[in-house]
């Protein structure tokens, strides 16, 4: 792909626009309530409501806050985002698009939630999941649709912001041979094995082959809080001891203290880790301990692996989420991300995973009438009734 | 003798008098004999706590004004194996479990000790009880038709994620009360602000119900619907249908119990509205959290062993 040859200082300069008038692209910042430090907010999923509706009144945003005075990210949001992890080359070593760029990204990123190959999805995700022969389905059947769930244009040009080039950092010698013994990649299908010859074979001889995921253990919730391609929804209540964050994929739930008790002792280990928050001015910073050995961020290292997740609002429609995962096991350094939570409007709705899971008997199912067909016997029945 | 006999009876009657008052000791400030019944503090009424009596009691309000409700709470009940009064029984594998999974006797939480079933759902009931252990997951909705859905940790439904044997945290703001469950992680979010952004009627089904919440006075009061007819109310085939209408009733009654109370409406399952009713208790451990029970990952093999390779 060609590299844009823009002198840095008008690029610097169209992307200082950009941020400038990034309020002015985006739903509408006004707030239908203010709210005095102190006192109990008015409801604040109708100021988003009305924030995700159409233009301004020009009424300045007042930061909803809990009875102490801590900012408030009560409501419905959602992590939908259309930005790769990583910078794509393309965009060299900008951090921030251009204001075409960003319209562009988002349409990609629109059409692609569609239609996967789509022609005109080709910049959703930086093009890591372009793939004009597609047949996936069309994710918006089981969501909102982007223009329905608050989703924002990112004026970023990758979610990764440290380190500076945009990219996660080269894994360490010790994680390169650990991850090669076979530890199953974060995200993406387990049981679905790669031939590197244009195809794929389906290692499914149990529940447990299908992965985390797929047989319904978990699904979402982090640390850090990553979002799936649909149903990205998050749900946060709030008061002065504690923050719920639900994640709608799995309907997962962390609880999080907003204590100094210490964390729960090293023997205890959890699906979500264990988290305490605490403020730093009007950042929620929250550290979770006590992560499963099986359950890893990008497979970091159980012993080693710290997740620090920061939470700013910046505005009626935003807040800024970023995670610093530091695993000096894993990475040769520490690297940070920002995801946006967009906010959006609710209810959010219960997500049944494992009472409902047909994948799991359809995947398993599968493959035994394969097993059978390839023995030369008759495949049966593949669904059960 | 007249005179004498006067004289013993003033002394006779004035030792009698002072000794009377000489046994009237003062209670305050007295320490008991060694192995003595330590008299209580002042002003405490004196009396051990009687079971069922508490007395009168203001729970602490929120900044917005409302009951405290937040905390871990838990029951203590054995209602999750049979709502009603039953005795301790061997679990369905005595032979390898012993009494790790013997199951306890316990009295019945529901008021008045019958469950009101019209006479073709209490057949159910008994058809329900006999096949509880069955499972057989298939690719379509009648993977729900028999078997306890507890023994597959799905969601409890409720009200009986309140009465099982696992903690629960309640936490409270102005806009939700969230209800964050041990057991199978399951979830509750009980909508307690009037936002016209979420709809009065359950916009789906779901397990754990579409429950709108308010306060009378000190007590939470909460409305449940839109339930899907899968979850049970209990081991013994206890069960209800899309109709059920739960409305639950939150009462502190001292600053570490809740008086709680569901009553149960399903015309379709039963023939008049009744009630379940027992104490929930404030967790006291020092540093108390949930911990994970996420049980699915101990289901697999149950679930879908029929179709994992021999």
């Amino acid at each position: 792909m060609a590299r844009y040859r823009g002198p840095l200082w008008s690029a610097l300069g169209i992307a200082s626009a950009v941020l400038l008038c990034a309020p002015a692209f985006v739903a509408a910042q006004s707030s239908a309530t203010t709210s005095k430090a102190g006192s109990a907010p008015a409801s604040n999923s109708a100021a988003q409501a009305a924030n995700a509706k159409s233009a301004g009144s020009g009424k300045a945003w007042v930061m909803p806050r809990t009875a102490d005075g801590h900012p408030d990210f009560s409501g419905y949001w959602n992590q939908l985002t259309f930005t790769p992890m990583e910078r794509p080359a393309k965009y060299g070593n900008r951090e921030f698009l251009t204001k075409e760029e960003m319209e562009q990204v988002f349409k990609s990123g629109v059409r692609g939630s569609y239609d996967p190959g789509a022609a005109g999805s080709e910049d959703r995700y930086g093009g890591e999941l372009f793939n004009p022969d597609s047949v996936d389905y069309d994710a918006a059947t089981y969501g909102l649709s982007p223009w329905q769930n608050g989703i924002q244009p990112n004026p970023r040009t990758s979610l990764v912001v440290d380190p500076p080039d945009g990219r996660i950092p080269p894994l360490t010698e010790e994680a390169k041979a650990r991850l090669a013994k076979g530890t199953r990649p974060g995200g993406g299908f387990p049981y679905v094995v790669d031939d590197h010859h244009g195809g794929a074979t389906v290692h499914a001889d149990n529940a447990r082959d299908l992965g985390q995921g797929t047989s319904c253990v978990t699904q979402s919730g982090g640390p850090p809080l990553t979002p799936p391609e649909y149903n990205a929804g998050v749900f946060i209540a709030q008061n002065t001891d504690s923050i719920v964050i639900e994640t709608e994929t799995g309907s997962e739930f962390r609880v999080i203290p907003l204590t100094t008790r210490p964390h729960v002792g090293a023997n205890i280990h959890q699906w979500h880790g264990d988290s305490r928050g605490h403020w730093e001015g009007d950042t929620l910073v929250v550290e979770t301990t006590n992560m499963r050995p099986d359950h890893t961020y990008r497979n970091g290292q159980p012993d080693t692996e710290k997740i620090t997740e920061y939470f700013t609002r910046t505005s009626a429609g935003t807040i800024e989420y970023k995670f610093t995962v530091n695993d000096p096991a894993t990475w040769t350094r520490p690297w940070s991300a920002i995801i946006p939570l967009s906010a959006s409007t609710g209810p959010m709705f219960e997500y049944d995973c494992s009472e409902d899971n047909n994948d799991a008997v359809n995947i398993l199912a599968g493959a035994r009438a394969d097993e059978r067909k390839a023995a030369g016997k008759p495949a049966g029945p593949i669904s059960q009734k | 003798m007249r005179r004498y006999l006067g004289k013993a009876a003033i002394l006779l009657s004035t030792m009698v008098v002072a000794c009377l008052l000489l046994a009237v000791k003062p209670v305050a400030g007295q320490a008991p004999a060694a192995g003595a019944k330590a008299p209580a503090a002042a002003g405490s009424g004196g009396k051990v706590a009687t079971p069922g009596e508490f007395p009168p009691y203001k729970p602490p309000h929120t900044a917005d004004g409302k009951p405290d409700f937040n905390g871990i709470w838990q029951a203590f009940v054995t209602a999750d194996v049979d709502i009603q009064d039953h005795d301790a029984q061997a679990g369905p594998h005595p032979d390898v479990m012993g009494a790790y999974d013997a199951w306890p006797g316990g009295q019945g939480i529901v008021e008045g000790g019958e469950i009101p079933y019209r006479p073709e759902a209490l057949a159910q009931k008994k058809a329900n009880a006999e096949k509880r252990m069955v499972v057989n997951i298939t690719s379509d909705d009648h993977r729900h038709d028999t078997g306890d859905p507890e023994l597959k940790c799905y969601m409890p439904g409720v009200p009986r994620a309140n009465y099982m044997p696992f903690p629960f945290q309640i936490v409270q703001t102005p806009h939700v009360i969230m209800m964050a469950y041990e057991f199978a992680r399951a979830l509750r979010t009980v909508y307690i602000e009037n936002d016209k952004t979420i709809p009065e009627k359950p916009p789906a089904d779901s397990w754990m119900g579409w429950s709108h919440g308010h306060f009378e006075g000190d007590v939470l009061v909460v409305d449940s619907k839109g339930f899907v007819p899968y979850s049970w109310f209990d081991r013994a085939g206890d069960y209800h249908s899309d109709a059920l209408h739960v409305v639950e009733r939150y009462t502190q009654v001292s600053p570490y119990h809740i008086m709680y109370e569901a009553t149960i409406d399903d015309p379709k399952v039963f023939t008049r509205p009744w009630k379940m009713s027992f104490p929930l208790y404030r967790r006291m451990e020092k540093n108390i959290q949930l911990v994970d029970f996420n049980c699915t990952e101990f289901v697999l093999d149950l679930l879908y062993g029929q179709y994992s390779k021999k």
